[in-house]
């Protein structure tokens, strides 16, 4: 009844239809992951608290220029205690770390980090597992419980929105305004110096409490600012060496 | 006389079924507006956004445990006589898995998009590794349980060659128990290790959780075989019992459950000798908080220590309800588990301001359509159980004989 030779070839049928499998899952991850490479930029944001005012322009213009639901915020402004009498206010865009929790945890490879440093979300990879939300520390990430429909509030007063809007069912994230700054390069623009290139937060602060620019420039607002002030980052004990820095409101910024 | 007459004709197996539907089909219901509608309608929030749906895809994936576990002692390790047991192991975990996938296909936001899982690799991701495990698991356990499906009457009538195809798979059963053993220790593990490699939240950033995920899973998955045998042969006369080779598997169980307690001990007390921001709140919560029934009673005293002692003592083990009784509590104790880890990580959160590190508080009850879609797809669970022990005489201790005579010569052949 049992012929050893017939199942052993359907093992080996078994073996090799599974290696086969195995193969053309290889090929389709080698055409699609192709965002290696170097980049001449290291953008980075710098934060003045000293500056800060609180008053969230910041993020209206996000949402208008990203076109965020009301629901969500890519850029929230906390309120972070006192110096002396004076409030202190903490603005928290996606840190768009160099070692980022999302972009190791995310299963499909929807949140990856460009060569310029910039820690993008790929909205039509993105199946919604919520994953990197729990790994962000900063809570930086917001899911899309809801389908955002129907006007945007912020919009026109704050802006335009230049970035489709994501589908319900995503999770979305500041992306430094990438589109206005690889559209910026293109044209010849100075991201950080020309208003068409920065991302619209720093366009948006009345006050100037935030810098953009290319860390690898020694000439950018932000490595000058870096260079001649003390600097933090958040969570710097979790090793995620964040994009983003802030100047202290220390009580002589305040004098 | 024709009420009573009514009430004889119908059978009380037809009663549990039809209960069952009922269930799935307001489960069905629910999940149907989960899709439409979107994940709104879930008490989830970007705080807490992994709940009730993940709970329940962990203690699935958990209680199939036994499938590879009883593969591995009967076809790796040659104890032969467990042989009918890893049978019943082998359909709860077809059934355990494709509970899991059902219900992820709720849980994630775009459930039109699960094949972008399997086609979009990012090798670095936990949940990468343990998709691709759970897939080609599944696929071990089709093949595994391909000669129970074959033997369905209906199929061998009608298409006596596709029932003789699928019942001669059983030869690859060494090959399919390796690769089983291979794969689920890779994915057991690894459900801890999501958690674990968080640096975000302090009470899951550490290695103990996919010791813990494996260890758990040991002990639960057998338990529900055990009690689904017992169960079985106790309610139908479909089903029938070796009950000295279900003792054996208890009394592992219980020495498992000895192992689990000595290590989840020593992983609490471990956490209590410093203050950790965020580690330390969330012990608390465990211990003296929202969550402390829930261990000290669910895990710990009903869920580990008790059955323990039920299933190791002779005495108490041979009064014929309580091990039905201490394997029920395992199961429960095992889900607590998975449902306290999860929350844990999740109702205390960090701050990340800079001037203090301090903890803050969520909140999460699962809403209405969660309890009734999972609860629906529980109800799925134990429908296609209880059809397989009706119908696929998947608890039936008697087939040993001519099973393991009809292994040998793979044996043989394996050498």
């Amino acid at each position: 009844m049992d012929k050893p030779n017939m199942k052993r070839r359907d093992f080996l049928k078994v073996a090799a239809l599974g290696s086969a499998l195995v193969g053309g899952l290889r090929l389709v991850r080698l055409t699609s992951a192709s965002e290696t490479g170097s980049s001449p930029h290291k953008w980075a944001m710098v934060i003045d608290q000293s500056k800060c005012i609180g008053c969230g322009y910041c993020t209206l213009a996000c949402r208008a220029h990203n076109d965020v639901s009301p629901d969500i915020s890519w850029n929230r402004v906390l309120e972070a205690g006192n110096v002396g009498d004076k409030k202190v206010f903490l603005p928290r865009p996606c840190m768009h770390c160099e070692h980022a929790p999302c972009v190791e945890v995310c299963m499909v490879g929807a949140s990856y980090r460009r060569p310029d440093g910039i820690v993008m979300m790929d909205y039509d990879k993105c199946i919604g597992c919520r994953y990197c939300e729990i790994a962000c520390p900063y809570g930086g990430r917001a899911f899309n419980w809801e389908a955002f429909s129907g006007p945007n509030p912020a919009v026109p007063e704050w802006g335009q929105p230049e970035v489709e809007r994501r589908p319900r069912g995503v999770v979305e994230k500041c992306s430094f305004c990438y589109h206005r700054i690889d559209r910026g390069l293109e044209l010849g623009l100075v991201p950080g110096v020309d208003e068409a290139a920065t991302p619209a937060c720093v366009v948006a602060c009345p006050v100037q409490a935030r810098l953009f620019g290319d860390l690898n420039d020694p000439d950018s607002a932000v490595s000058q600012a870096l260079a001649s002030h003390a600097y933090f980052q958040l969570r710097e004990d979790l090793g995620t060496s964040p994009r983003v820095f802030y100047l202290p409101a220390g009580e002589e910024a305040t004098t | 006389m024709m009420a009573i007459r009514a009430r004889i004709l119908v059978k009380p197996f037809t009663l549990w079924i039809g209960f069952l539907g009922l269930v799935m089909a307001i489960g069905a219901i629910a999940g149907l507006i989960v899709f439409v509608k979107g994940l709104g309608v879930t008490n989830l929030t970007d705080l807490v956004p992994w709940g009730l749906w993940i709970t329940i895809d962990l203690s699935a994936i958990a209680m199939s445990a036994g499938a590879f576990l009883l593969c591995a002692a009967v076809y790796l390790l040659g104890l032969k006589r467990f042989q009918p047991v890893a049978r019943t192991a082998t359909f709860i975990g077809l059934i355990g898995y494709s509970m899991a996938v059902l219900t992820l296909l709720l849980d994630i936001g775009r459930p039109d998009r699960f094949w972008h899982a399997l086609v979009y690799w990012n090798t670095h991701s936990l949940l990468w590794e343990v998709t691709m495990c759970v897939t080609l698991y599944l696929t071990v356990l089709l093949l595994e349980t391909a000669p129970i499906f074959g033997k369905l009457p209906w199929l061998q009538q009608r298409f006596p060659g596709v029932s003789r195809r699928m019942i001669g798979v059983h030869h690859l059963a060494p090959y399919l128990a390796l690769i089983g053993l291979f794969l689920s220790m890779l994915h057991q593990s690894s459900l801890g290790a999501t958690y674990g490699v968080l640096k975000a939240r302090p009470i899951w950033y550490r290695p103990d959780l996919s010791v813990l995920f494996m260890y758990s899973a040991i002990v639960g998955g057998p338990a529900l075989t055990v009690l689904v045998s017992k169960l079985a042969a106790r309610l139908t006369s479909r089903a029938n019992v070796n009950d000295d080779v279900l003792e054996r598997v208890m009394i592992f169980i219980g020495w498992a459950l000895v192992g689990y307690i000595y290590f989840r001990f020593w992983d609490s007390l471990s956490m209590t000798y410093t203050y950790e921001p965020g580690r330390t709140e969330s012990l608390r919560m465990l211990t003296k908080g929202v969550l402390s029934f829930n261990f000290w009673v669910g895990e710990i005293l009903l869920g580990a220590v008790i059955p323990a002692i039920i299933l190791l003592v002779p005495r108490l083990r041979r009064i014929t309800i309580l091990p039905f009784i201490a394997l029920a509590l395992v199961v429960g104790g095992v889900v607590a588990y998975r449902w306290d880890v999860n929350m844990a990580g999740q109702l205390v959160l960090l701050t990340y301001l800079p001037q203090e590190i301090e903890a803050i508080y969520t909140h999460y009850v699962p809403s209405l359509i969660e309890f009734l879609s999972g609860a629906g797809i529980v109800a799925y669970g134990v429908l296609a159980v209880s059809l397989g022990v009706y119908h696929l005489g998947i608890v039936d201790h008697r087939q040993v004989e001519e099973e393991v005579e009809a292994t040998l010569p793979v044996a043989a052949a394996a050498d």
